[in-house]
């Protein structure tokens, strides 16, 4: 096995699940927090990403295929997604190519409406290949249908765009509001939309306009 | 040789009045404070703190310059924090400062108190362009700079670090600030008590966990237990979301600044995360991480360099005034 990602949280390998690619995520011991904090939080969270994998895939959104879970190690195994990664397409000159943001849009919304909060939705969270845009790492979703936690995932792809890909955000955005209403249509679109702009507003010595 | 200028920077956003004399060639020439003390139990009174500020304020400031062998005549800009804060004290050294630019004739500048921690950090660290870690009683952010402007990559949703700690101490009759005695309460327990450890995306939030400890300590247990667990569960979200940034930014600098950074378990859980990404931990010293007119004067210095300035009449206050609504001249090459 391969390391390819030393993420904040796991280790990512990649290696071999009966005779297909897989990407083995190992959810480490992380040395600053309290070992008995540390492995509730680590095993609770492989469990429950594996639930939520496993029910997004169910509900067609794009996302891996779930192989195998051992709580104990922390460990899933699941299928590997070949492609680059979103934030790597959103640095490239010809990001607009293909109407990406929009399908990033498509994927979210899928996931919204088979009632799932992503959780972590950043730009590296996402990998493009020829069959759109696929969602990886549901390792902080949620169940939920609420208007506030799907406006919460809304909020933090807002964030990331600013932060990382601040000169296109606002085209992106806008691209991805028109892929993600398509899906979970207008009405809902608008709704989750409104409460972004609530959540921001709620923000530290945010201007209350 | 070429004079270089010394600029004046006040500081009163909160329960600190601070003057502080710069210069480029001099450095920090002097810095220094007073505290407004709240009583046992509460927190920062605004009208207290400004009635506080405004009874201090005229001998802090000629201590500054004494302190830094400078006479009035010589101070070329005189900086002060616009904001965020509480408006009562804000007003307090927004006043001092657009009488002394109106009466000695030399421009007014206006400092973000947040962009203060920040650039103060970095000269007294030497980090460059670091991923930030601004804790304090006003601000629990990760920031990263892009552009000329600092960028929000996490934030807390709801109660600062400095709150959180505040307010745990105020409820068993501690004056703020609270850090320090909450940090040694800590030190003298190894009894973990499971309390809501709440990551949102990149945000953390701590209003939960706060009700959480104030039930725990109610009911009994003992406070140092509460401290400790209180410690460690805030501690390990802020650290977990500062990991996320750094591994999304792949940045190899990180620094730490604001009241809270002066926590040494802190420091310490932040070193071991850093040391695991090849990444360098500064820490800004205790003396410079908490408010102080240092961190008004020495961004003063930098936007002086850059030309801005402000009109004594246009010279107010602005109690919300985001770090990420402000424009950085001398770091749009980052």
């Amino acid at each position: 096995m391969k390391l390819v990602y030393r993420g904040a949280e796991a280790d990512i390998y990649s290696g071999d699940w009966a005779g297909a690619n897989a990407i083995y995520k190992f959810r480490k011991q992380l040395p600053y927090r309290l070992p008995e904090l540390d492995a509730v939080i680590r095993t609770q969270r492989t469990v429950h990403e594996a639930q939520i994998l496993h029910e997004s895939k169910s509900a067609g959104v794009k996302c891996p295929f779930l192989y195998y879970v051992s709580p104990r190690e922390a460990l899933i195994v699941m299928q590997e997604i070949a492609g680059p990664r979103l934030k790597t397409v959103l640095q490239s000159s010809d990001w607009e190519k293909g109407s990406v943001p929009s399908k990033f849009g498509v994927a979210v919304g899928k996931l919204h409406s088979a009632g799932i909060m992503h959780g972590d939705l950043t730009t590296s969270n996402a990998i493009v290949n020829d069959e759109g845009v696929n969602l990886i790492d549901f390792g902080l979703a949620i169940r939920s249908v609420r208007v506030e936690d799907h406006a919460v995932d809304l909020r933090l792809i807002k964030e990331t765009l600013v932060g990382a890909h601040s000169s296109i955000s606002m085209a992106v955005l806008k691209s991805f509001l028109e892929g993600y209403a398509g899906v979970v249509g207008e009405r809902r679109a608008t709704e989750v939309n409104r409460k972004l702009t609530e959540i921001e507003r709620r923000g530290r010595y945010a201007r209350v306009e | 040789m070429k004079r270089e200028p010394f600029v004046l920077g006040i500081e009163s956003t909160a329960h600190t009045f601070s003057a502080a004399v710069v210069n480029r060639r001099g450095g920090l020439l002097s810095d220094v404070r007073d505290v407004y003390i709240p009583r046992e139990g509460s927190g920062i009174h605004p009208t207290e703190a400004s009635n506080h500020h405004s009874a201090i304020a005229a001998s802090v400031i000629r201590d500054a310059l004494v302190a830094a062998s400078v006479g009035p005549g010589e101070i070329d800009a005189i900086a002060y924090s616009m904001g965020p804060g509480l408006g009562p004290c804000l007003r307090v050294g927004a006043v001092c400062a657009r009488t002394l630019a109106l009466s000695l004739s030399k421009p007014l500048i206006p400092v973000n108190h947040a962009v203060g921690h920040i650039e103060l950090g970095c000269m007294l660290t030497g980090a460059k362009t670091p991923l930030v870690l601004l804790i304090s009683g006003g601000h629990t952010m990760v920031l990263s700079c892009s552009s000329g402007v600092w960028r929000v990559l996490g934030e807390t949703l709801d109660l600062t670090l400095g709150q959180l700690l505040d307010q745990l101490g105020r409820h068993v009759g501690y004056a703020s600030p609270c850090g320090r005695r909450i940090e040694e309460e800590a030190g003298e327990s190894h009894r973990y008590l499971s309390l809501p450890y709440t990551v949102k995306g990149n945000d953390v939030s701590f209003s939960g966990l706060l009700t959480a400890a104030k039930r725990l300590s109610d009911s009994g247990v003992p406070f140092q237990d509460v401290c400790f667990s209180v410690q460690e569960t805030a501690f390990a979200t802020t650290v977990e979301v500062t990991e996320r940034a750094l591994a999304f930014t792949g940045n190899k600098e990180v620094m730490v600044v604001g009241g809270v950074a002066a926590n040494k378990r802190l420091a310490q859980m932040l070193k071991i995360m850093t040391g695991r990404h090849s990444a360098k931990l500064s820490v800004v010293p205790i003396r410079f991480s908490g408010d102080c007119g240092a961190q008004i004067a020495w961004t003063g210095l930098l936007e002086l360099e850059s030309g801005i300035s402000v009109d004594p009449e246009a010279g107010g206050i602005r109690q919300s005034w985001r770090l990420d609504t402000v424009e950085l001249p001398w770091r749009f090459g980052s």
